[in-house]
This record gives C-alpha cells, structure tokens and sequence, in this order.
C-alpha cells in the first residue's frame, strides 16, 4: 500500500482528499483489470468474423482519433477566448493515448520475460545442450533484476539505501553492465575493417568506383587530406576569389578536402534524401492500409 | 508539449492527402481488376534459395526484426517473417525469431503460430522459437551474436529498424557462412548491411515486400499509389530547383515548398501584399 500512496503521490491529475486517493486508485486499476479480464473470454466466444469486425473498428476509431487531431485546425480562441491557441479540443488527449501504448508496452515486457525465463529454466531442468549458459542468464537475472528493484525504490525513499545495495548496484551497472555495452559495441570497429575489405575488393567497374570514391572521403576527411593537398602540393585553402578565372578555381576546388566535402553533400546526401523520401512515402501508404484493415499480413 | 498540425504548414499536410488519395485510388484500380507491373526484387527471389539451404544443412534460420519498436516498420516486418514461415513450415525447417521489443515479441508469437496453421503443419509450432532477448541495444546484439555462432545457422533474415547492432548481426552470419538477406529503413545501415550481406533491400523496398511476395491486388494498388506520390516528389524538387534558379530562394512558391511562415507568405504575395 506504502508503494501505491507513493505512486499516487507523484501525479498531479490525482486532486481527490488525501483519503479517497488509494481508493479511488485502486478502483480503477482493479475495473480496468476486470474489464480486461473480461473481453478475452468475450472475444474467444465470438466467432473469427466477429472479432475481426471488432479489431476493424477499434483499429479504425484510434486511427481516426490521431488524423482528426493532426488536421483539425489549432487555435479556436476566436469561439473560446481562454482556449490554447497552440492546440485543438483534441490534443489534450493525445498524452493519455500514449500512456496507455506504454501500459501495453510494460504488460508486453513482462510477457517477453516470462517467456525467457521460462525457456532457460526449460534448458536447465531438461539439461538440453549448453545448459550452463541458461545457469548464467537466470543468476544474473534475478540477481540484476532485485538491485534495479531495490534501487529504483531507495531512489524513492521507500526503503533503506544500505551499502550493500549501494557497491552492489555499482559494480552490477556500472562496471558491469556498461563495460559489456562497451565491449560489444567496440566490436563494431573490427566489423567494419572486415565488411569494408570485402566491400572494397576490385571485382568489377561498380566496386572500383566505390572505392575509389571511399579512399578519397576517407583520407579527405581526415588531417592527412589536409596536408597532401595544402602542405605538399601547395594548392590554395579557402574558396577562390571574385571574379577568379577559370584556373585558379579550379585549384581552389581540387583539395581532398573540398573533393569529399562534394561527395559527401552533393552525391551522396541527395541519394539518402531520395530514400527518406521513398521510405516516407512507403510508412504512409503502410499506415493507411494498417489503418483501414486493407493489410492482411499479421492481422 | 506541442504537436505538429496540419495548420502548421497546409502545404505537407496537402500533399500527405494527395499521396493518401492516390494509394487508396490505386487500390480500388486493382481491386477492379486492372492488371498491374512490379518490376524484379533479387533480395527477395532469394529468400526460396536461402530456405532451401537450410532444409539441406538442417540448420536453423533467424528472424530478426532489430531494435523495431511495435509500429509500422515491425508489422511490415512480421508480415515478412509469416511469409518466410510459411515457406520454411513446408519443410520444417528449424527457425528462430529474435526480438528486442516485448511488444513485437508478442504480436511475433501470434504471427508465426498462425503462419504454421496456415501453412498446415500447426504441430511444428514451439513457442520457444520466437524469443525476447533484451530491450538494451548491446545486450539484444550479443544475444543475437551467441545464438547465430551457436547453432551455426544457415540463413539469415533481418528486416526492420537498425541502428549499430546491424554490423554485428551481418558479419556474425558471414563468419558462421549464413545467406543473409536484410532490409532496413534506417538508411545509414544500408552501407554495412551492402558491405556484409548477400542481398540488401533498400529503403522503400522495404513496403513493397508484402506486395512482391503475396500479389495480392491490394498491395499492388498501394504500390502503384506510392510511386505516382514519388513522382510527385521527384516533380517538385525539379520544379524547385527551377523556380529557385529563376525567382531566387525567397520568392513566396520556394517558401511555400516547406519553410516555416511559407503559406502565409505565398498568400500574401498572390493577394499582392508581398512576399513576407
């Protein structure tokens, strides 16, 4: 109960008496769950058409919800004087919405961590093959999971941050946790020497043209460009002057750098905007069928 | 906290609607039976080949949707995956999806059990098959990593959204010799997933997947739809370039094509009251 009046305590749309709060509370969450718990053996019942008409609709209504809101016009102070000008009646509604994607999203996660754990406790009970990496993964979790618990709840004042859990949580996270993060992402640095020695093997006229253009970004990018082009061959920084003729632009043009800064801007950033364009265009259209049950793929 | 609305620049939200009339216009043409073109995807003519290296190894195939948080990207990703189960069900071929969001996870879990049904071998299903490793990004990559040198596995499907973890999954595959097949919106994956992987769909390939694989009608039409809203595109950034080439970059038709205050200047201009 201590742990709920907590909860409870930290939002602010709770304005009921101190008093009512914990009931107040506790009569929603338990009607919700009730709710719930009751339109799972509703739907079972129904039979695949009917249920489908009901994911249709509700699919179809929340779809609704966030285009109206997106189109409808802001700023209504001319009808309601006190009114937001910088929302429609609408908007209020859309923090709500995404708080309740996250209540699925957390009954969601305790479903991928059931389902984890009750694989490995499988692994070991049935001593399958490598079920000592399953010892490894229950251990540290239980034992990652209760510091995070106990921590997120000394962080609250709710219990007691002893010693114990203060070194434990830190070697746990801190040098534990982070460094295996760090590890693991340093391997992207000897990925990339491999991906790129295959990437970049001469095998035919597209291969050599990649790298090519790849040697001269690189080096361009990096100090070494700098010197070959300003300091050895002595070519002029900085772009050229008004009303410079021909040559000497053409000089003030030809540095590494100036050559991978164009590559890097003029052929290579319009192709990815091309593909932003073309993946944008593809999530509308996705969303429109998703939103009108047109896309049959998972639904 | 603000929202972005349509009001903020009527010009986009114009041009949403007309992308939205012309994919759903599309859709109605193939619905009423007009015969309509895609052109050739090899990453996805190559999914049968990849399967079919598995049956004959008899080593599993992963599924791996990335860091996808349950939305358009992962829906369009599991309607993937169904489409590889079904393949894989006819010769029960072992699989593995690995996800890194419990809600994708879920929803995977529904997908491909009905992917099994459909397929008619619902005995091959095993829960156990489709796994949430870890919502933290190294902590999925190292999963995914140990699991691919583990089983040794012989194909290797990764569509979604990727972020660094993308280079670890394709060279892993490579090392243990996997056929990789990967398609990614996240456009600054596309170099590692090129570099590492046998076959790469880019970009907005990536929604036409469904429609390539299943032909049904109206995919197809959506199809279509989008490519006249790509037309579009191509055809304003043209124009713009001219009108920019021609009016300078503060004439009100520039402003109008998506700067803030554009559509009130571009008015204004036409109502005589100048540019700003």
């Amino acid at each position: 109960m201590g742990v709920l009046n907590h909860l409870i305590a930290q939002q602010s749309v709770w304005q009921l008496p101190e008093g009512s709060r914990v009931l107040f509370a506790t009569l929603i969450v338990l009607g919700a769950f009730v709710l719930f718990l009751g339109l799972i053996p509703v739907l079972q019942t129904l039979p695949p058409r009917g249920r489908r008409a009901i994911v249709v609709i509700i699919t179809f209504l929340a779809g609704l919800f966030f285009a109206a809101e997106f189109f409808l016009p802001i700023n209504w102070t001319a009808i309601f004087p006190k009114d937001d000008p910088t929302r429609n009646f609408l908007t209020p509604a859309i923090q709500p919405a995404q708080n309740v994607l996250q209540i699925i999203g957390a009954l969601a996660l305790g479903l991928g961590t059931f389902g984890l754990v009750r694989l490995h406790l499988r692994n070991v009970v049935q001593k399958r093959a490598q079920w000592g990496y399953s010892i490894v993964l229950l251990v540290s979790f239980i034992t990652m999971a209760t510091f995070s618990i106990l921590n997120t709840l000394a962080e609250k004042e709710i219990v007691e941050r002893g010693p114990v859990l203060e070194r434990g949580f830190s070697i746990l996270f801190d040098y534990t946790l982070v460094q295996l993060d760090a590890a693991m992402f340093s391997l992207i640095a000897f990925y990339i020497f491999s991906a790129a020695y295959r990437a970049f093997r001469i095998r035919s006229i597209e291969a050599s043209i990649l790298m090519f253009t790849a040697m001269l970004v690189m080096i361009g990018v990096v100090p070494l460009g700098a010197y070959l082009s300003y300091t050895l061959l002595g070519l002029p920084e900085g772009a050229a002057p008004e009303g410079a003729n021909f040559l000497t632009q053409v000089q003030h043009n030809i540095g590494l750098p100036k050559i991978a800064n164009w590559v890097l801007t003029q052929l290579n950033a319009p192709a990815q905007r091309a593909i932003e364009f073309g993946v944008g265009i593809g999530g509308l259209a996705m969303a429109i069928r998703l939103w009108l049950s047109l896309e049959r793929g998972v639904t | 906290m603000s929202y972005q609305h349509a009001q903020d620049n009527w010009f986009a939200a114009i041009v949403i609607g007309f992308i939205a009339l012309a994919v759903l216009l599309n859709i109605l043409r193939a619905r009423m039976g007009a015969q309509l073109y895609i052109r050739r995807i090899p990453g996805l003519d190559a999914i049968d080949e990849a399967i079919g290296r598995s049956t004959e190894l008899g080593r599993p195939v992963t599924m791996i949707p990335g860091l996808t948080a349950f939305g358009v990207v992962a829906v369009q990703a599991l309607t993937i995956f169904k489409y590889i189960t079904k393949q894989i069900a006819r010769f029960a071929t072992p699989m593995r999806l690995l996800s890194a969001d419990a809600t994708v996870f879920a929803v995977a879990q529904e997908a491909i059990a009905d992917a099994y049904n459909e397929a008619g071998r619902p005995d091959l299903y095993d829960a156990d098959n489709i796994r949430f490793l870890s919502d933290r990004q190294f902590a999925f990559a190292s999963g995914v990593a140990g699991l691919i040198q583990r089983e040794r596995v012989a194909a290797s499907f990764m569509f979604g959204e990727f972020y660094a973890e993308s280079l670890i999954f394709a060279e892993t595959g490579n090392m243990v010799g996997a056929i990789q097949i990967a398609g990614t919106v996240s456009f600054t994956q596309v170099p590692f997933f090129v570099a590492a992987c046998d076959y790469t769909i880019i970009g907005d390939e990536f929604y036409a997947t469904s429609a390539y694989l299943s032909r049904e009608p109206v995919l197809l039409g959506s199809l279509v739809g989008q490519d006249i809203a790509k037309l579009l595109f191509a055809l304003t950034a043209v124009g713009g370039v001219i009108a920019s080439t021609i009016a300078g970059t503060d004439a009100p038709i520039i402003k109008l094509l998506g700067q803030p205050g554009g559509w009130e200047a571009f008015w204004s201009s036409l109502g005589g009251g100048g540019g700003q």
